[in-house]
Formats: C-alpha cells, structure tokens, sequence
C-alpha cells in the first residue's frame, strides 16, 4: 500500500468520523435551542395593547 | 487571401472543438426539454460553445500583431469569482436564505442523515487515489458526492482547478439526476416491508418553533463550527449568515433579494463562468470520463450510506418507532429533489405513508453535512496531503 492510499484512508475516517461528531454537536445544540428557547404563544396584539394602556393607568 | 485569413475560427476548427460544441448543445438540451438544473446547466452548454471557437474573444488569446495576451472576459471572471471563491460563497448566503431549518427542530435525531450520506464522498476519494490521482485530485472528485455545486466548486477550485469544469458538470448532472440513481439503489437494499415502514408522527410534524430558537441557530452554529475547524468557516458562515437574514425577521426585502436576484444573478455568472473551463483540450480526455463515472459511483454511495445507517439505527429501535431506511437517502444535500423523490417512493407502495416531513428533515440536514463535509475537507487535505 502507498503512502498516499494510506493517507486517503486516513483523511477518510477522520472525515467521516468527523462529520458525525460536527452533526452529533449541531443535534445537541438544536436540543438545547428547543428547551431553553421553547415556542411560546404571541399574544394578540389587542391584548398587548390592552396590556400597555393597563400599565399606563 | 486564403480560408485560414479570411474565417481563421473556421480554419483552427478541430474534431475536438466540434465534440465540445456537442456537448454544450446537449447541456442546453438537457436544461430546456428535461429541465435538469437549468439554471446552471444552459449558461454552463452556452459558455462551452462560446470558448470552444477557435480564438473566441470571451478567452484570453495572444494578440498575432503585437504577442501581447488580450484578457477574456471569462477569463476576467474566473479569476475574480471562481479562483477568489467568491460566487460560490455568495450563492451559498443564497441558500442559506433558502433553507427552513424548523423541520430539523421537529426531528433534530434525522440530522445525523446528513453525516451518513456523506459516504460516498469518502469512499469515491479512495477510490479515485487508487485509480491514481493524488490526494488534492481524489477529494475534489470525490466532494461531487456532496451533491452540492457550491461546495464541489470550492474545493475543486482550491485542489484542482484543472478538473473544475468535469467535476462541476458531474455535480450538477447527477443532482438532477437524483429521482433516476436513488430509487433503484433504495429498492436494492431494501425490503418491501421496510418501504413501508409509516414515521407519520402528528405532534413532531405540526411542532411550532420558537423564532429565538430559529435566530439563535445560524449563530450558535457559525460560532461552533469556527472553533471546532475554522476553515470551514467561510462555508458554514456564509450559510448561516443567508439564514440568519431570513430569520431574523427585519430584513425581509434583503431575505428576499438573497433567494431571488442574489442567487439569479450570480447562478448566470458562475455557471458561464465554469464554462470557460471546458474548452477542448482541458475537457476532451480520459480524465473527464473516468470523473464522470466517480460522480455516479459517488451518488450511489451516498445512497448506500443513508440507507445503511438507517437500517443500523433500526436494529436498537423498538418495533413502532423504527425509521424508514428509505429516509436514510434523503440526507444528501439535493433538496428538496431527494426528499420528493422518497415521499414519493412511499406512497407508491402505500399511498396512505406519508413521508414529507421526515424526508425534508433529513434532506435539509443533508444540506448542512454537505457543508460540513467540504469543510472538513478543505481542513484535512492541506493538513495532511
């Protein structure tokens, strides 16, 4: 075997390796948006407006 | 005053030129009567006809008169677009105004979809070393199977800007060719019982996200991806920073350029550009054949890899909560023509499984892990080559 073929084989494992451990951490980061950003329902904007004018009195 | 004074194109005219023409022909065939990307394939046939006339203005020629080097426009915007990285970046801030990523936050698991299709680009890299190129050649072959022009067209630029043009016809083809090369590999490795495994799960599929969670991601993710490998980041960067104008929501006229005059504008001018890559004597070998063939071979394993890592995940999943291998296929970074192509493939065998919503998660992970992988690449081969 080459020196080349073995740094190909080498450079493929580390890339194949490596693009499960980018997308394994870009999974965890989606988790941890979802739970410390979770969606929250808007309120109507008659209600914020409500809201204000409440505060304002 | 003879033929060679009066018509000198007509008189420098080869067998190869002519072969060449053929195949710019073909391109703008396949663009207008099969509409296979044509956005980048009819600039790309038109741009191999106009270089491909002996003496065409659009290349640099040497000036008979005065030995001085006449620049060529294509030449010109080679050098300012393609060699400098530039077009291929900005039609990336493009996608990245193009790209929804909440389908991801609804199956955040099919992510990893995105990894497993990157196979192919690996194992085609091995491939093309043992048929002979050396590494820089063998990755830029094998980044066709990132089924992503862009990034095929950075590290090809960057490793072997002598195969630029083969390797970006073979991207480009192939992604159109998706709904032909994957059904047949999908039905080979798998069963039929398999086809029809149902992932229709309600509460996932009408999931809301939050708009902070859908901001914050595009950032968080430039900054992870500088820190873990920051040569990556002009790929990943200039794809989050697309998304994070279409997210954030106040620039909504800018979001829209992006995806419409920004991508129009520059697809024209990369895909003529690459065109001033194919003339004859750079095109008309045996190389652009044996690429072409690793572009395919490359394609299939991608399949290959998506399908296998599903049916692996199935082997821990209990019986109700297995996926369908077939989602496995759509983490290439074809979108949204893998994940049609699948849903499709689903309902065929049953017309009440309806894999939409698992399928463009996967595929839009398949558009992160194409950026990922080329990333990688460009860190890895100047490390290690």
């Amino acid at each position: 075997m080459t020196s080349t073929i073995q740094t190909t084989l080498f450079i493929a494992t580390i890339g194949i390796v490596g693009i499960f451990i980018f997308m394994s951490f870009f999974y965890l980061i989606i988790l941890a948006l979802d739970k410390y950003l979770p969606y929250q329902e808007e309120k109507p904007t008659e209600e914020f407006m409500e809201e204000i004018s409440e505060s304002e009195e | 005053m003879g033929l060679e004074q009066l018509l000198p194109a007509i008189a420098g005219m080869t067998w190869q030129h002519l072969v060449m023409i053929g195949i710019g022909l073909i391109l703008i065939y396949l663009a207008i009567a099969k509409n296979y990307e044509p956005t980048l394939l009819l600039p790309m046939g038109f741009g191999a006809i106009l270089v491909n006339i002996p003496l065409s203005s659009a290349l640099t020629q040497i000036d008979p008169a005065t030995g001085e080097a006449v620049e060529g426009v294509l030449n010109i915007f080679f050098d300012a677009g393609i060699a400098t990285e530039i077009f291929p970046l900005l039609i990336f801030i493009a996608i990245g105004a193009m790209i929804d990523f909440a389908p991801l936050f609804r199956n955040p698991s099919l992510l990893l979809f995105g990894a497993a299709a990157q196979f192919g680009i690996f194992i085609t890299m091995i491939f093309a070393t043992l048929l002979g190129y050396d590494i820089r050649e063998a990755a830029s072959i094998g980044i066709i199977g990132a089924a992503d022009g862009p990034t095929s067209i950075v590290v090809a630029s960057r490793f072997a800007p002598n195969l630029l043009g083969p390797i970006s016809v073979a991207a480009y083809s192939y992604m159109a060719l998706v709904p032909i090369i994957q059904p047949p590999v999908i039905r080979l490795l798998t069963s039929r019982k398999e086809r029809l495994i149902r992932m229709s799960s309600a509460s996932h599929n009408n999931k809301k996200i939050s708009k902070k969670a859908l901001i914050a991601f595009p950032i968080v993710i430039t900054v992870a991806a500088g820190i873990i490998a920051p040569s990556s980041l002009s790929l990943i960067g200039f794809l989050m920073f697309g998304n994070l104008i279409r997210e954030c929501g106040v620039l909504n006229k800018l979001s829209q350029s992006a995806q419409n005059e920004l991508s129009s504008l520059v697809t024209i001018l990369l895909g003529i550009t690459i065109a001033s890559t194919m003339t004859a004597d750079r095109f008309i070998r045996t190389d652009t054949l044996i690429i072409i063939a690793l572009g395919l071979f490359a394609f299939i394993f991608d399949t290959f890899g998506g399908v296998i890592f599903a049916k692996f995940l199935n082997l821990f999943r209990k019986e109700g909560n297995k996926i369908n291998p077939m989602i496995g296929a759509c983490g290439i970074s074809a979108f949204p023509m893998s994940a049609r192509v699948i849903h499709q493939m689903g309902q065929k065998e049953d017309p009440y499984n309806y894999l939409l919503m698992p399928a463009i998660s996967a595929n839009v992970g398949g558009q992160i892990g194409s950026v990922v992988a080329g990333g990688i690449i460009l860190t890895l081969v100047p490390l290690l080559a």
